[in-house]
């Protein structure tokens, strides 16, 4: 029972995640396309997980203090920025993986306190 | 650097004439994460406010959030949350997200500052040293290409 908010805490971190990359896809799709159905294909499921990890957040904080729960937040930047280079081939240097760590531990102290 | 010295980066194929400097502006993408942060905090001030002017209405309704809408000031923060919506998938157009997320957070430091200055709010030293890694980290995401708009 302990267990559980970590995998919901998880869960709405991975949906979020799988948003921006979907949203990301979409408008590439949008640009070769224009906003039809294969754009829509891609933007509606990402509408879709950041749904699910907008209503997981707002049932935990319910349960939880902010402080506990917005702390998670802060390491979806620096998980964004390796799931776009693994999933998106987007070109990563390690002066943009250093700042994007910098932010996360930034973001994690504005929302501890 | 001037704003269409900007705009080369961003969109080598358009060189826009002078007399739209201003339009040329808003087409960077790194202005327009600027902005998309500044929507992002107005909506978050604009709900703060809208719950905290609704926080005594129907207390059997409370826990949904919904009596939140009795407020104007929540109706101007839901429509600074599409604004910013469709800012946002704009700014994704036209940069990779592993740029654009990170920058995204500069609303990490916004946020704080406008509740300090705006509603009172206060701000820990803990948060202060947030507030001042999340603007190094910007720095350093920001940095190198700051430094490809001097060459061009």
């Amino acid at each position: 029972m302990r267990a559980l908010p970590f995998i919901l805490i998880f869960i709405s971190l991975v949906t979020f995640v799988a948003g921006q990359l979907l949203f990301k896809r979409a408008m590439e799709t949008s640009i070769k396309f224009g906003f039809r159905k294969d754009f829509l294909k891609v933007f509606l499921p990402g509408v879709g997980a950041m749904t699910v990890s907008f209503f997981l957040t707002l049932g935990l904080l319910q349960k939880f203090d902010l402080s506990f729960i917005y702390p998670f937040q802060g390491l979806s930047v620096i998980i964004i920025s390796l799931a776009a280079a693994v999933l998106l081939r987007e070109k990563l240097s390690g002066q943009l993986l250093f700042g994007a760590l910098l932010i996360s531990l930034g973001v994690i102290f504005v929302s501890l306190s | 650097m001037t704003p269409a010295k900007q705009q080369s980066l961003s969109r080598p194929v358009e060189e826009a004439p002078p007399a739209r400097a201003f339009s040329t502006l808003l087409g960077n993408p790194f202005v327009q994460i600027g902005l998309n942060a500044l929507v992002v905090t107005a909506s978050e001030l604009f709900l703060k406010l809208g719950a905290r002017q609704t926080a005594n209405l129907n207390q059997s309704l409370a826990w949904t959030g919904i009596t939140g809408l009795a407020s104007v000031w929540t109706w101007l923060g839901i429509l600074c949350v599409i604004l910013s919506l469709v800012s946002w998938l704009n700014i994704l157009r036209q940069i990779p997200l592993s740029i654009a997320f990170p920058l995204s957070n500069v609303v990490h430091v916004l946020v704080p500052l406008t509740s300090w200055l705006f509603i009172g709010e206060l701000i820990s030293p803990r948060r202060w040293l947030g507030i001042t890694l999340v603007l190094v980290g910007l720095v350093i995401v920001a940095k190198p290409f700051a430094r490809i708009e001097e060459k061009l």
